[in-house]
């Protein structure tokens, strides 16, 4: 037991010698002596670790309370500034560079100070304040402020260690100059890759809790300056994404002065900060986007972070800005710069909801203002994007309303003030009551309304008439240069060719958005507008030539959509007043003369000739009997697609007007029915003065034999509708749709398909086809090997009546001569004889 | 009975340009197949006891034969001058306008009675109208299935229609086809 205790024993150290201070010390002559000749053995003294002996004999053991503590805070002071000396230095990889070994045996690898450059660089005031304060000394720091000293240390070190991989090393000796190329080419990836984690790292601890690390912004936003293009990109992609989370969903509002001197809670404090970060942050985000998206190299990257920022957050501050950048583009050259601001602004209007309506009035105006810029000679696509705009259905109607009532408020008041001085004393406490409520409920409605999130219902139409008004202006503005343009220089013929594709590049999504919006328009503009339309339709009928050639600038298909347009226009304002466009109707006549397959759209004219002949609905038999005539005239001209829409036009315009069935029957001259014009005018333009009912529809006949055997059969069924009894049975297909099933099927014709058919034929013998060829379009092979046996059969017996023709003639040809010689020689006889 | 000299030739035209607009051509030159020559003749116009006249060239020639004031009327009488001097259309012309006219106006089935009665036409009795109308203009009436019912003056232009109130009037009446039963004496 005894034993135990004696070994729980702790073995004190030696008690320290008392201290005696240098100067008292008296060194010998001898000892000096002795150490100069033994200097080695003395050198033990020199390689002591009195680090770890001090440490062991000022142990914390016999301290005690404040002392304690003391001694604790001075070993870490101790530990840091060790730390921070020796992050001070960096290691040079032993690899690379060869350490030195000094007399005392120990390895002194390079080290680079670095103090120099640290007072270079000294960026933030929070890198100098940390080498201040480890310069200085150990100082009593409490345990808050060490933490936050060490955590920004840390933060420091890393910096400087990236400072010192961004910036060149410039080494001291020459010799280590080729190899600090050399590591810059293999830290470069590195680097790199440390900067891409860097940015990852920051990215992350922003998005998991931006109230506290909103300070990371700006480091990120460091990254934006960086030498390397693909280092800014990235920065750039990754704050994209970091503001597309951060970013509120309400206009951040700097505190005025007055609200800063203000004394307000932690929290307040707190949001204040946050808010203010993030928009001075934001705010140089989009000013280096700004500035780089001038510079080619980065445009796709900036323009992308521009588009998909207004898309995300319309309504936050400096939307403004950005949506000019994208309106500025939306007419670019760059077909995925342009693409992508389309569908930015696409989605701006489909999507109010994020910004009250406020962004797409913007937008319009911004639009309509690049228009006029530019001349109206921009890409199709800027004013295509207006025709995902939408408005509210009653928008007209409403202000209307708002006018009747205003009416009726007048009217009122007129009433009012009319009674008053009748009933005064009465009247007068009534009414402060009546006043007091009203004012009450006034206050109490605006209360609910800067409350409440739902859009009120009058700003949203004052928006959406604005929206309107720009829109409606583009377009007009778009007709009218247009317009000037085809009348300009009407003696320019060499012009003609480069005027007529590149002139009106904006013409057609205009003329879409007048028809998509024709119910919106004015009243006061629609004759305007109707006027406009004609004279583009080339349909002025007091033309000379130099009008005729240039109303040749606007291509056919064009002049074909102002038409549909026109009617559009004319079928939505109904109920204001029933137009018969006739000038339309005479232009659509001459308009089908002009077209050529090739060059023109089949599927406008198919368009065309639905929305003006098939939904009409006025029994005019001249005007009806005269299109009858042409399309019928039209579809011999082209091919199949184009015919069939004619033809199935024509049966609808058969069947709905039956006195137009006489010019199926065979008498020519028309009889009574022909009207006031006795004879058929087939070069007349004007549909009404054509005589077309004295006329008769033999291209029926012709076409019964068309090749293609959908085009007969239409025109066999029409040859065979009666003027006895009305057919209930419409045909359902609409032109457009024939067309289109015509055009089509042109290209997946099958040969086979062909050879059936003439094989039937062969073997009816007649000429007719009748349908049912849609369905059958599978043939065997069968038929090919008999086919080709009978032709084969065909072609010789052909040959050998060939042959024998020619045998024959030789044959009497030669009996001929034969009998020729035998007159001569009687003859001969004859005259010898003679 | 002879031709119709400078002015009256002007008057005349006048008012039926104001109908046709440049289908007057189609009126003057009209081809007539009348008469035992081969050739078409043309139409020509001739005043006789006031009225004017529109007539083949081949009954012209005919109609010579007969003496002043036995002659009742020749081809189709399109108008008559005033005391004035002024030209005026008469109903009488209405095939020869509805053939050739630039602005329609159709009538719906409920106030065709009304017009043939010879009231204005009304804008709630339109069903529908000519685009580019303008005021004075000539302007031939029909009903819904295309039968001229007559003609007047337009009070207002197209444009001017569309804002209108019901009972605004459009069409001032000059003649119509109820006259035949109603004027039977002085026509």
């Amino acid at each position: 037991m005894v034993k135990k205790k004696q070994k729980q024993k702790i073995v004190l150290p030696p008690a320290l010698p008392p201290e005696i201070s240098e100067d008292e010390i008296e060194v010998s002559d001898e000892d000096l002596q002795f150490v100069n000749e033994n200097r080695d053995y003395a050198g033990f003294v020199s390689r002591l670790d009195t680090d770890t002996i001090t440490r062991h004999v000022s142990r914390v053991a016999d301290l005690e309370g404040d002392d304690l503590e003391a001694a604790y805070e001075k070993r870490l002071g101790r530990k840091s500034q060790q730390k921070q000396e020796e992050e001070v230095r960096l290691q040079v990889d032993p690899v690379d560079a060869l350490p030195v070994k000094t007399l005392d045996g120990k390895l002194y690898y390079r080290t680079l100070s670095n103090t120099s450059e640290k007072s270079e660089n000294g960026r933030d005031a929070d890198d100098e304040k940390g080498d201040s304060g480890a310069d200085k000394g150990i100082v009593r720091l409490t345990k808050a402020e060490r933490r936050a000293k060490l955590k920004k240390s840390k933060k420091e070190a890393k910096k400087q260690g990236k400072e010192l991989g961004k910036t060149e090393e410039v080494q001291e000796t020459p010799q280590a100059a080729v190899l600090a190329k050399v590591k810059e080419d293999l830290t470069a990836e590195e680097v790199f890759e440390n900067k891409k984690l860097k940015l990852a790292e920051l990215g992350i601890a922003l998005l998991a809790d931006p109230e506290s690390n909103i300070k990371t912004l700006k480091e990120m936003l460091q990254f934006c300056k960086d030498d390397d293009h693909a280092i800014v990109k990235l920065a750039l992609l990754s704050l994209l994404a970091v503001f597309k989370d951060i970013i509120p969903g309400y206009r951040i509002r700097l505190p005025t002065e007055k609200e800063l001197e203000m004394k307000v809670s932690k929290d307040v404090k707190k949001l204040r900060y946050h808010e203010s970060t993030l928009l001075s942050a934001y705010k140089v985000y989009l000013q280096k986007l700004m500035v780089l998206e001038k510079r080619s190299k980065y445009q796709h990257v900036a323009v992308r972070c521009i588009c998909t920022l207004l898309e995300a957050a319309p309504h936050f501050n400096f939307c403004e800005n950005l949506l000019g950048a994208v309106v500025e583009n939306i007419g670019s050259s760059d077909d995925v710069i342009r693409k992508l601001c389309c569908a930015t602004i696409k989605s701006l209007f489909t999507s109010e909801g994020k910004h009250g309506g406020q962004a797409t009035v913007e937008a319009v105006r911004l639009i309509a203002d690049h228009v006029k810029a530019h001349d109206c000679q921009l890409h199709p696509d800027s004013v295509e994007v207006l025709l995902s705009l939408s408005f509210d259905e009653d928008l007209g109607k409403a202000e209307e309303e708002d006018k009747e009532n205003k009416f009726r408020n007048k009217k009122s008041k007129k009433r009012k003030n009319n009674e008053e001085p009748s009933q005064l004393q009465e009247n007068d406490r009534k009414k402060s009551r009546k006043e007091l409520l009203t004012k009450m409920r006034e206050e109490v409605a605006a209360d609910y309304k800067a409350a409440a999130f739902t859009t009120d219902v009058k700003e949203q139409k004052r928006m959406q008439s604005e929206t309107l008004s720009a829109v409606f202006e583009t377009y007009f503005r778009i007709l009218k240069h247009t317009m000037l343009s085809t009348t300009d220089s009407p003696e320019a013929n060499d012009n003609l060719v480069a005027n007529a594709t590149g002139a009106h590049p904006l013409l057609a999504p205009c003329l879409n958005g007048l028809g998509k919006f024709s119910h919106l328009i004015d009243l006061d503009y629609i004759g305007d507008l109707m006027n406009y339309l004609k004279k583009l339709a080339g349909g002025d009928t007091n033309s000379n030539s130099s009008s005729e050639r240039s109303s040749k600038y606007l291509t056919v298909s064009e002049r074909l959509q102002c038409c549909i347009v026109a009617f559009k226009v004319m079928k939505s304002n109904l109920d204001a007043l029933n137009v018969d466009l006739q000038g339309f109707f005479v232009l659509l006549y001459n308009l089908i003369l002009e077209y050529r397959p090739g060059r023109d759209q089949g599927e406008v004219l198919a368009e065309a000739l639905k929305i003006m002949l098939c939904e009409d609905r006025q029994h005019d038999m001249q005007k009806a009997a005269a299109f009858v005539k042409r399309l019928a005239t039209f579809s011999l001209c082209f091919g199949s697609a184009e015919s069939m829409a004619a033809l199935v036009t024509l049966k609808y315009l058969l069947q709905k007007n039956v006195k137009c069935r006489n010019l199926l029957e065979n008498d020519a001259g028309g009889g009574s029915v022909s009207g006031f014009v006795a004879k058929y005018q087939p070069y007349a333009s004007d549909p009404n003065l054509s005589g077309a009912l004295a006329s008769v529809l033999w291209e029926l006949n012709l076409l019964c034999k068309h090749y293609h055997p959908a085009v007969s059969t239409m025109a066999s069924s029409i040859s065979s509708m009666s003027t006895s009894h009305n057919q209930v049975y419409l045909s359902s297909i609409s032109p457009q749709q024939a067309f289109t099933d015509l055009s089509l099927e042109r290209e997946l014709l099958n040969p086979k398909y062909d050879i059936r058919k003439s094989n039937s034929k062969r073997k009816k013998g007649s000429s007719k086809m009748t349908g049912g060829f849609g369905s059958s379009l599978d043939t065997s092979s069968a038929d090919e090997d008999e086919l080709k046996k009978k032709l084969s059969d065909h072609f010789v017996l052909l040959r050998d009546f060939k042959e024998n023709g020619r045998l024959r003639s030789e044959l009497e040809r030669t009996t001929l001569a034969l009998q020729l010689y035998d007159e001569y020689k009687k003859q001969k006889k004859k005259n010898r004889k003679a | 009975m002879r031709p119709l000299d400078e002015t009256e030739t002007d008057a005349v035209f006048r008012k039926l340009h104001s109908f046709t607009g440049h289908n007057l051509k189609n009126i003057v030159e009209n081809p007539s197949h009348e008469g035992p020559e081969p050739n078409p003749g043309r139409y020509c116009f001739r005043l006789h006891k006031n009225k004017v006249y529109y007539v083949s060239e081949s009954l012209v020639k005919r109609a010579t034969n007969i003496s002043r004031k036995n002659l009742a009327s020749l081809g189709t009488c399109i108008g008559k001058f005033t005391h004035g001097g002024s030209f005026h259309l008469t109903i009488q012309a209405l095939n020869l306008l509805a053939a050739n006219a630039k602005h329609k106006v159709w009538l719906k089935p409920t106030s065709e009675m009304s017009f043939l009665y010879g009231n204005h036409v009304l804008k709630g009795g339109l069903g529908r109208i000519t685009d580019s109308i303008s005021k004075n203009d000539g302007v031939v009436v029909f009903s819904m299935s295309d039968v001229p019912l007559g003609f007047g003056s337009a009070a207002r232009s197209t444009q001017d229609c569309r804002k209108l109130d019901p009972n605004g009037i459009v069409v001032h009446h000059q003649a119509d086809i109820g006259e035949y039963l109603r004027m039977e004496d002085e026509l």
